[in-house]
């Protein structure tokens, strides 16, 4: 098919190597496996530049592919949300560009405990301003799925929320 | 249609979940693998053809040996045939001039009687 774009292979790593990072880190809440995941992404990425059509197009396969990549990894990995977002925090707390406040951390931690399908449909809500249209065709669902994954997720982050961040929540 | 209002959770939530920012060895690391990549398929190129154009030639030695053992053979089965008929040309010469004597030596025991 016939596009008149070139994409430049370097160029879109710049471009989106930050929002492939952290759908790995959210989804698996390893930043290790996330950058193993994101640079397995970017190198799947250049298998296939020729499919690439236009800048959008490269967002969208991106996600798409960082999802399930993620998802992956998880499964061969089996990892533990809290206890491993512990010892991420006691190693990397001192990266000054990376210093966020502690709510915003605990919420992620706590992001990381929820099943999986609710996690994923969360992090591309909240993380990437998708609308339940755009997640649907992101990770290949139903909408209904989604829109079902993601007031389930939201209900249950906020009620784990509550529990352990009462002095921070002043939300419904 | 109007964005469904969002409450402070879900505020903090968006808050939370900004991107962070990569790693900077993560795009050293990519641009190194996708170099590597790039010679080892070069190298693999490269070897395919090499492999093919050698198995080429010892296809084409192996065919001409077996043409030119054909050749050999089929030279040899003449030079025998043409040795059986000179064989036989020498026989009948020698049947023929017993013949000879023989008819003579008739003749001349009838001269006599």
């Amino acid at each position: 098919m016939a596009h008149d774009w070139q994409p430049d292979f370097e160029q879109l790593v710049d471009e989106h190597q930050s929002m492939v990072f952290s759908l790995a880190w959210r989804m698996t809440g390893d930043r290790g496996l996330a950058e193993e995941v994101a640079q397995d992404v970017f190198l799947e990425l250049d298998r296939n530049m020729n499919r690439i059509e236009s800048p959008q197009h490269a967002c969208f396969w991106l996600r798409r592919v960082a999802m399930s990549r993620s998802a992956d990894a998880l499964r061969r990995r089996k990892v533990r949300g809290i206890d491993l977002w512990v010892e991420i925090e006691e190693n990397h707390a001192s990266q000054p560009e990376e210093r966020i406040s502690p709510l915003d951390a605990r919420i992620e931690q706590l992001l990381t405990t929820l099943p999986e399908q609710q996690r994923a449909a969360l992090i591309l809500r909240y993380q990437e301003d998708l609308t339940p249209e755009e997640i649907a065709a992101a990770l290949d669902s139903p909408l209904a799925t989604i829109k079902s994954n993601l007031q389930r997720g939201l209900k249950l982050l906020r009620a784990k929320a509550t529990c352990h961040l009462k002095e921070y929540i002043r939300g419904t | 249609m109007e964005p469904e209002p969002i409450d402070e959770f879900e505020r903090e939530l968006h808050q939370a979940m900004e991107r962070r920012p990569a790693p900077p060895s993560l795009k050293r690391r990519v641009m190194q693998q996708r170099a590597t990549r790039r010679t080892e398929r070069l190298h693999s190129h490269t070897v395919l053809w090499q492999r093919l154009a050698a198995s080429l030639v010892l296809a084409g030695v192996l065919g001409g040996t077996y043409a030119w053992q054909q050749k050999e053979e089929r030279r040899k089965g003449e030079e025998a045939r043409r040795q059986v008929m000179t064989a036989l040309r020498i026989t009948s010469q020698a049947l023929d001039e017993m013949n000879s004597r023989l008819a003579a030596h008739d003749q001349d025991k009838h001269q006599q009687e």
